[in-house]
Formats: C-alpha cells, structure tokens, sequence
C-alpha cells in the first residue's frame, strides 16, 4: 500500500478517529481534572501535565510526521503526500506553540519563572521557528513543484533539531524533568498515569483526524485551484 | 451542515459539563477558606484553611517526632487574626515557619482550635485554568474553522464553473 493509498483510506474512517480522540480527551481530561489526587510535592498545579504533555507529544508527532512525508515526496513525488507534509507542518506548529504556552504557564509556580533558557525550551522554540520557515517557504514560492521540493528538504534538514529536543534533557543539564516513561522503566505512579496516557491517546486520534482533514484541506484548495484553471502541479495532471 | 453544528454542540456540551465537574471538584476537594472566615463563621466536620505558619509560634513535641507520630502546635495567621492549630498526623517538609499551607482539620468542641491531621500545598488553580484554557479552547476553534472550511470547499467545487480559456469565448463570440 502506498502512502496515499493509506492516506485515502484513513479518510475513509475519518469520523470514527475523530469520535474516539473525542471520546478519549474527555475521558482523559476528566480523570486528570476531577479523579486523580493531586501531586505530593506540587499540589493540584500538576494537573497542568494532562495537557501539557500530550500537546508536546503531538508537537513531536507532527515534525516527525512532516519529516516522513517529505521523504516519501522526494522519493516518490507523491502530491498527495506532499499536501500531508504542509498539513503536518501546520499541527505541529499550532501543538509546539500551545506546548510552549502551556509549559511557560507550568513553569511559573514551579519554577518562578515564565521562561528559562533551559536546553528543552531552547529547542523547542527553534522547532516553532523552523516550523514558521517552513510555512513562509510554501507561501513564497509559487510554483509547486519548487515549492514542495525546496520545503521538503528544509523539514528533513530541520530533523537534526528533532533529536536535539528529544535528548536534550539528557545530554545537558536542565530544569526541565527527563523522560518519565522509558524502556527500562516508567516513574509515573499510576493514578497519575491512566490519566495521561487517556489523552495522550485521545490526542494521537484528534492529531490523526486533523491530519485527514488538513491534507483534504489543502488539497481541495488546489483542486478548485485547478478548477478554476490556476496553477497546478505537474504530479496532480 | 445542520449536523455539524449539532456535533459542535455536543461537544460544547460535554466541555461545559466536564469544566462544572472540575469546578465542583474544586470547590469540594481544594478551595480553602482562611482563618477569619473560620473564626467568624465555625463549620462543624473537616474544613481546610490557609494561612502563614506564624513565626516563633511553632512547637514540637519532642515525644512524638516520628515520622509516622508527629505532633506539633502553632498558630496560621490569615490577615487580621491567628487560629491556633493542634497538629497530629505523619511528619511534613512543608511544615515550617513563614510557610503559607492549606491545613486539614476540624474545629475543637470548644471551636476555638483547629485539630489538624493534614497538611496540603497551596493550590494554584489559577495556572491550571489558564493553561487548559489557553491548551484547548485555540484546539478547538482551530480543529471548528478546519472542518468548516473542509465543508465548505466540497461545496464550492461542485458549484464552481470550470475555467475556460479566452480563445473559447473568442470563437463562441
């Protein structure tokens, strides 16, 4: 099956994805907000993480899925996958920017502060920035096989920083905490757990769902484009 | 698009309900009152207050200084009047002077003192709501406007004329 063979048939379930993210949010959310006790030492302002890890996991997913995507494209000059790629740049924007608000608001009664110029933090804003890069590119350029070409390269090449966010916390000192599920080992304790891997779950739905609907998005756009007799890619004719 | 809204509808509906259920968690479970609220209005069963570990006031008996028997005296001062508390319960870090705490305990027959068996960190209620607003409202209207937009476009490309070049119209002419 390729690519957007897959993509073709995601949206084909798109609804059923998108009622399970919903169903699992909120079942998340509520076990987050209303029955799980509050932390020892950080009292009730931990339940923050309910929201704020899986917005940064989505973050994540979404560079990690853009990189993919824009493998697949060079590989392949699959158009179809091309339209993922911007739609996974466009999530993972929206999720490494609410991650950052969401975090920074975290940080002021733990740490006292807004902002650190922690490794974590650091790179995560550069991802943001890269991300922007990413979405000007696409705009500026208008022809669009330049285009999905010259961004695909830019989105592999920004993969280095994807690592740097990932072990940061490991290679350097930082206030922000490690990793706290591992291979060898979770130190969640488990009335915190359910909670979070409910919505991390519910997210990795609602992101799959944005994601159909966001490559529909831009394609649709182009296919009126088309319509209407404007630019189109050599690949969609 | 009469099923759209209503999907929309739903899901406002449950947000609400589950943002009322945290409020009355809140309320329940976390909202503390401080000691002149107490001293003016004395409630009878558990009650939390919040207020200073007034300095200098702090005593612990030295005959139960365990870590699971601990007891200790001192007074939490709100703004204008200081409640004098009667601790027994497991040892506690945050237990210090000048330390604002939230203290778990019940008024004394009397009601003048408060016998306290917990002790709970301030709660900042304020960043949670911040966060989960700022987290999930933008998510929400970002994910509204995608399916709409998505929604729309179907229906401007099937009404939509195809493009035709000018030549065409010339000959037509």
């Amino acid at each position: 099956m390729t690519l957007s063979a897959f993509i073709l048939w995601l949206r084909r379930y798109q609804g059923w994805v998108g009622l399970a993210g919903f169903l699992c949010t909120a079942a998340g959310l509520y076990l987050g907000l209303v029955a799980s006790p509050p932390d020892y030492y950080q009292g009730d302002v931990m339940r923050i993480m309910y929201v704020h890890v899986p917005l940064a996991q989505m973050a994540m997913l979404g560079y990690g899925t853009l990189a993919g995507a824009s493998l697949w494209y060079l590989w392949k000059r699959d158009p179809i996958v091309d339209n993922s790629a911007h739609a996974a740049a466009g999530l993972s924007a929206f999720f490494t920017a609410a991650a950052l608000v969401t975090g920074s608001i975290w940080a002021k009664p733990t740490w006292n502060v807004w902002w650190s110029w922690d490794p974590r933090l650091v790179s995560f804003t550069i991802q943001l920035l890269i991300l922007i890069g990413y979405l000007m590119l696409r705009k500026f350029i208008e022809e669009p096989d330049r285009q999905a070409r010259f961004s695909a390269v830019l989105a592999i090449t920004g993969v280095v920083n994807l690592v740097i966010v990932k072990f940061s916390v490991e290679w350097w000192r930082s206030l922000h905490q490690p990793a706290s599920i591992k291979p060898d080992g979770i130190s969640y304790a488990p009335d915190m757990l359910l909670p979070l891997m409910v919505t991390s779950i519910g997210f990795l739905f609602l992101f799959t769902y944005m994601l159909v609907l966001r490559t529909q998005l831009l394609y649709l756009r182009q296919l009126l484009d088309a319509k209407k007799g404007r630019l189109l890619s050599k690949a969609h004719l | 698009m009469t099923w759209f809204y209503l999907r929309w509808a739903v899901i406002l509906a449950v947000g609400g309900l589950i943002a009322g259920l945290a409020f009355q968690n809140y309320r329940d479970h976390v909202a503390p009152v401080t000691p002149e609220q107490l001293i003016q209005f004395p409630v009878e069963g558990t009650v939390r207050v919040v207020g200073l570990v007034q300095p200098g006031s702090l005593v612990i008996d030295p005959e139960a200084a365990t870590v699971e028997d601990f007891q200790a005296e001192f007074d939490l001062a709100g703004r204008l009047q200081h409640l004098p508390v009667r601790y027994r319960g497991p040892a506690d870090d945050n237990l210090r002077e000048l330390k604002t705490l939230v203290v778990v305990g019940q008024l004394d027959a009397d009601g003048r003192i408060l016998l306290a068996n917990e002790f709970r960190i301030i709660p900042n209620y304020d960043y949670i709501t911040a966060a989960y607003l700022l987290g999930l409202i933008p998510l929400a209207l970002f994910l509204f406007v995608m399916e709409r937009r998505v929604a729309l476009l179907y229906t401007v490309i099937k009404t939509a004329t195809p493009y035709q070049p000018e030549s065409d119209h010339n000959e037509q002419g």
